[in-house]
This record gives C-alpha cells, structure tokens and sequence, in this order.
C-alpha cells in the first residue's frame, strides 16, 4: 500500500474533488489546486450565447451573466436534484471543467476520489457516479466531512463539521469508515444565514435596496459570532443614492441562528457514544467549510459546549481545499487492486 | 505520510480504505443489476407478479379498512403507538397466487415470503423502504378575497391560519432537518390547484393544510383529516365549504381520483394525522378543559388529493367558539398551536410513537 507502487508508474493521475454547494475544488497528484463557484449557466439563446461568447459559464462568470443564462445552482441543499435534467447536467459540466483545470495529459488515466455532502452520498450515489464516470477512468465517491477527516489523519475519537453552503455535515470518525448513523445533516448552513440575513437587513431598513447576491457578499466578508470590537458598515442605495448602512447586529443575528441546530445535533451525536471517548471526541472538533471562517466560531462553540466539560474546536488551515486535498490523499493511498475492480 | 504512521494507524488506515473500496463497490452492483435485469423475463415476471400481489393485498387490506363508512374517530391517544392500518394485516390464504407467479415451483421466489413485510405492526411501509422527509410543505387555509370563516369578533380564518403556519415553519426551519415551503407567505388569494402545483413543483415530502372550525353551538373541537370517502354529512358539507374555489375539472378530478391506488400515501397520511391530531389535542387539553377530540377522519377535500405524498389538513381550532376566538387573539395561543403542530410532525417522522412533548 505505498503510494510507490506499481500504480504510480503507470501514466496515472490521480485527482480529490470537493464537490460542494457553493464552491467547489481539485487537487491533483501533479500538484494543481483549482477550485470554481458551484454554478452553472447556458446562454437562453444564440443572442444571448454571442453576448457571453461561451456555450457554458461557471462560477463568478456566470453568476455576473445571469441575466442572459439559463441558471443552475445544481448541489443546493446538499443533494443533486435527480431527474431534473439541468441539475445532473451541470454536476457533469462542473466535474468536465475542473478535470480540465487539473490539465491531464492526453490519454492519460483519472482516478477520482469524489467528496459529496453528506447526504447526498445518501441519496444520488448513482446521480454522482453518471456525472462523474464520463471523464475518469475510475472513481470512488465518499461523504465530504470523511475526505477532510481523512486528509488530516483524524481517523479515531475526532468530529469534523463541514460548514458548507447548503448543509452542515458532520461525522464522528472511530477509527473505521463512519457509517450512515457516524454523519448527520443539517440545512440551516450558509444560505440559511444568507435568508436571515436577507430578512433582518429588510426589516431594519425597509427602504434600502439589496438583494441576495450583495448579501451573500456581506455574509462572507463581515461574518462573525459573539462579538466584535469594529462597527460592520455597508453602502446600500436608498432611492438609487448609495448610503451607508451599519448592519453588525444583523449580521451577528443571522450568523447565531444557525447555532442552536448546530450545537443541538453536536451534543446529540457525542452523547450516542460510549461516554468513555466522550472526552477525546469533544477535544478533538475540527471545523471545516466556508462556514469555518465565520469570527469567533469556535470560541462560541468551546464556550456554548462548557456545560458539558472541556472541549476543544479548532477550524482546518485551508478550508477551501481541505476536502479536496484529503480525498486526493485518500485516492493515492488507495492500493491499486482496488482500483482495478472499481 | 503512511511511512511515517504508527502500526495502529496503518491498520485503521487499511481497514477504512478497504472500507471505502467495498461501499463503492456495492455502490457499483447495486446500481448494475437494474440494467441487466433486461435480460431476465422470468425474473422480471416474478418480480412483477410479486409486485402485483403486494399491492393487490394492500388495497384489499384498504378499502376493507374504509369500506366506504361513516367517518369515525381513529385517533390512538392514548400514548401507545398508532395501531397499523389493518392495509397490511391481511390474511394472506385468501389470496390464491396470480397467474405468471408460479409459487409451487422450489426455488422461485413465493410471494407469500412477503407476509412478514406486510404483517409488521410497528413500522411503516415507507420505513421499510427507507424513504426520507426533507421537505415540507404548510398550506395555510385561504387566504386574499377567501377569508375563510369569521368569528363574532370579526377574527378571520385566513389570518389565524398565515400566523399559526409562519410560527410552525419555524419551529421546522430550526432543526436545520428540512427544507420548509408554505403555498403562501402574505395574505394573497391562493386557488386549490395552485396550492397543489406549489406541492408538487416543490416536490415535497409531506403536506399540511392549517385550517379553522365553524360549528355554531358546539364546543372547542380539533380534528385532523386526511383524504378518503366519507358519507357523514357534516365532513361532506365541511369538504364543500374547503374545496370552494378549487379550479379543477371534472377531467382532473377523475386523473386524480386514479391517485387514490396510492396505498403509500394513504397509509401514511393517516399514521400523519393521527399523529397530529393526538398532539394537538393532548396538549391543547391541557390549558383548557372544554376542548373536544373529533379525531382523525377521511373526507374528500381535493387540495389532500392533488398532492403525491403524506397530506393532511388539521382543523387546529374553532372560530364559532367566542371563547376560542379570544385566545386565539394572543399570540401565545396561537405559538402553542404551532409547537403542537411541530411536535405532531416530529412524532410522525420519529417512527410514529407518540414521544415528542412540545416545546416552547
């Protein structure tokens, strides 16, 4: 099982991809770390197609020509909307262009190791593997929260909590291949944030204007739980004159509400377990995801989880490629019998 | 690097990658016999048969149940789990094989293997196929010109219900668990098959329609209907008064109708009402004495019918009651209505026993 066996010498690359609601990454054997927003758009017509000069836009591109493409956000909530043809047709398009941004050589063979959210590891095992299988030669499809535990050698007695757009996934790992009962899943996650934060911003300054897109732009620059020395303030048009706005309640609201169902589900899954790995399991949270970059999260979590003893949560150094690196990781270190047969 | 671990990581490290290989792998034959199952009419003509049988015995086991009766009350409150729909305790020597399923031959697969599966008392059919909730969808009644009823002190139906519907999503939304939809957020007019469409589009998972009683002279009385035939007249003449202004056509209504082989969903609809109606009235009872528990009913209502999956519509409170009508002003009634609701939904996809006490 050394990443020097006979796989490695053949022309072989190997590739992790995090597969998320809002962004996702690659990583590649050959050492090329890409990542693109979670969204899809095809022009609605040829006009529209001149206007935009490509037949598909990702990320931040599509998200500015919206207007003029047929939209898809195909991981919203955490799962591929199977049987609607866009969804499982931008989940191919996305997987298309990141293998292209890792730039294998022609003809050269793709294993793949796939990071999901976790629930849709559940439920579009199939939906994931059509999508996937047209561009690799091989692959293996594992839940996200799994990868990222894998990747930073955190196999026994450790919770990692994949903060993501779409879902909070969690999974304790105990030092085997966590089962469906190991992860859980819930849906108050990042767009959550964005909905409240949406509302609170409306309710506050009912004549201002914004919309979901400069919210989430908020969210991701601003966002912070507990507290922080500095005032948050935005410009948002007021009668079409920009005004600036001071919006650090809300944005500590919105961020809060997704605690409660967090915490909820934390002390729920620790508590299944035998109370004697209770105390390594809570020394040992990591979090990960966007979600991770929220201020001051995990001092909200230590101190939130103090009634239940000492606990530790840390957040991972590159969320953005945490996933993606750590089922890399997983692919290389993967005999090559078992690519064989897969 | 692996080189570099302890022996025990390294077995830990094996163990999960072999772990990982063989999910995949059955990933990878579960998702391949479909394809070449083609090939095999014999094993297809089994399975079919078989298929043919189970739903043969639950519809029997259904319309045995329903028999076309007067609606009566069927609510199992007290604290035991809902008794099983007698859909799937059928007596199976009453059903001879069908033809094409040759049940004598050794070997072949008998259809009478599947009695343990429909026998179970204590789970579900939906259970056993494993099928999930994530989203729901609340149906406040009315709405914009179609106010619904109107209490003495002039409180509307369509208010009461928006409220109660706004506080029961939630109390949903904060479990982070489900995707949460209402067919309307404002006080605009809704039609029937719109509210249906919404659902549909939507592809939820469950359905609930709030509604408000009308019963002049009569006490507080709460209860909880899912779709079925019912020739009491008072459930017909309230099915009226709901499914006023529905658009649909008697076309539609007869595509529809069709719908009612649904075994799935009328079973499970009914495990969901009874669930909502024993929260809803066991905690309604403890702040007032005088509220009475009509239980859960069939009865026509077409926006139960439209919909695919698990529906019910509660009649969470009645508006002829001066008294009632009184509390439902405060929004602390209102919120506990709410929480009852919720704490109905939780029981019902907590396996149907009747465990979770409402919160506030």
């Amino acid at each position: 099982m050394k990443p020097k066996d006979e796989q490695k010498q053949e022309n072989v690359l190997f590739v992790g991809i995090d597969l998320g609601t809002s962004r996702s990454a690659i990583s590649s054997s050959h050492g090329i770390r890409e990542w693109v927003e979670s969204y899809v758009g095809w022009p609605k017509d040829f006009i529209a197609e001149r206007v935009v000069g490509k037949p598909v836009l990702f990320g931040a591109e599509a998200l500015e020509h919206r207007l003029s493409l047929d939209f898809c956000r195909p991981l919203e909530r955490g799962i591929i909307k199977e049987g609607i043809e866009s969804s499982e047709r931008a989940v191919k398009e996305i997987i298309r262009h990141l293998i292209d941004l890792a730039k294998p050589d022609p003809g050269q063979k793709i294993h793949a190791v796939v990071g999901v959210p976790a629930d849709s590891l559940k439920v579009n095992k199939l939906a994931i593997r059509r999508a996937v299988a047209e561009y690799v030669h091989t692959l293996m499809v594992v839940s996200e929260p799994f990868a990222i535990a894998y990747g930073m050698n955190l196999l026994n007695d450790a919770l990692i909590i994949d903060i993501g757009a779409g879902t909070i996934d969690l999974c304790i790992m105990h030092g085997t291949i966590p089962s469906e009962e190991d992860q859980r899943t819930i849906l108050t996650a990042g767009d959550y944030i964005d909905e409240q934060l949406f509302n609170y911003l409306i309710e506050k300054y009912p004549n201002s204007k914004c919309n979901k897109n400069m919210v989430r732009q908020f969210k991701e620059k601003f966002s912070f739980v507990g507290d922080v020395p500095e005032p948050i303030r935005v410009e948002l048009p007021v009668n079409g004159k920009p005004i600036m706005h001071d919006i650090k309640d809300e944005i500590r609201r919105a961020c809060e509400s997704m605690m409660p169902s967090l915490l909820e589900t934390m002390t729920e899954m620790i508590a299944r377990f035998d109370p004697e790995f209770h105390v390594k399991i809570k020394n040992n949270i990591v979090l990960a995801g966007g979600g991770s970059h929220i201020r001051g999260i995990a001092e909200y979590l230590q101190e939130a989880l103090k009634e239940y003893g000492t606990c530790k949560v840390t957040c991972v150094a590159d969320p953005l490629f945490a996933g993606a690196d750590g089922a890399l990781k997983l692919g290389q270190d993967m005999p090559s019998k078992y690519w064989e047969t897969l | 690097m692996i080189s570099f671990i302890g022996k025990n990581d390294l077995k830990i490290r094996q163990d999960i990658l072999r772990g990982v290989y063989e999910q995949n792998l059955s990933m990878l034959r579960r998702g391949r016999p479909a394809l070449r199952w083609r090939g095999h009419p014999l094993l297809k003509r089994i399975l079919l048969s078989a298929v043919v049988c189970v739903f043969a015995v639950l519809m029997h086991g259904q319309y045995n149940d329903s028999s076309f009766a007067p609606a009566e009350p069927t609510a199992n409150i007290n604290m035991s789990p809902a008794p099983f729909p007698a859909a799937v305790t059928p007596v199976m020597t009453e059903y001879p094989p069908l033809p094409g399923a040759d049940v004598s031959s050794a070997g072949t697969p008998n259809i009478f293997e599947f009695s343990p599966f429909l026998n179970s008392q204590n789970v579900s059919f939906s259970r056993m196929l494993g099928l999930k909730i994530k989203t729901i969808m609340i149906d406040p009644g009315h709405g914009g010109a179609a106010t619904g009823t109107i209490g003495k002190m002039g409180t509307m139906e369509k208010e009461i219900t928006l409220d109660i519907a706004k506080r029961l999503k939630t109390h949903l939304i904060k479990t982070g668990r489900y995707h949460v939809l209402m067919t309307r957020e404002d006080d605009s007019t809704v039609t029937l098959q719109k509210r249906v469409a919404l659902t549909r589009e939507a592809k939820a998972d469950l359905f609930i329609s709030i509604h408000l009683n009308y019963l002049p002279r009569k006490p507080n009385i709460i209860e909880t209907y899912y779709f079925g035939p019912s020739t009491d007249e008072k459930t017909l003449k309230l099915a009226q008064k709901e499914n006023a202004g529905s658009e649909y056509g008697l076309s539609d209504f007869k595509e529809v109708m069709e719908r009612l082989g649904k075994t799935l969903k009328l079973q499970e609809s009914k495990e969901f009402a009874e669930s909502i109606q024993a929260n809803l009235f066991l905690n309604s009872r403890k702040h007032s004495e005088d509220i009475q528990n009509h239980g859960v009913k069939r009865a026509p209502f077409v926006v139960l019918l439209g919909v695919d999956v698990p529906a019910v519509l509660a009649e969470v409170s009645c508006l002829s009651n001066s008294e009632e009508e009184r509390e439902l002003g405060s929004e602390n009634h209102r919120e506990n209505i709410a929480s009852y609701l919720a704490a109905g939904i939780f029981d019902y996809l907590n396996k149907g026993a009747l465990t979770h006490e409402a919160k506030r």
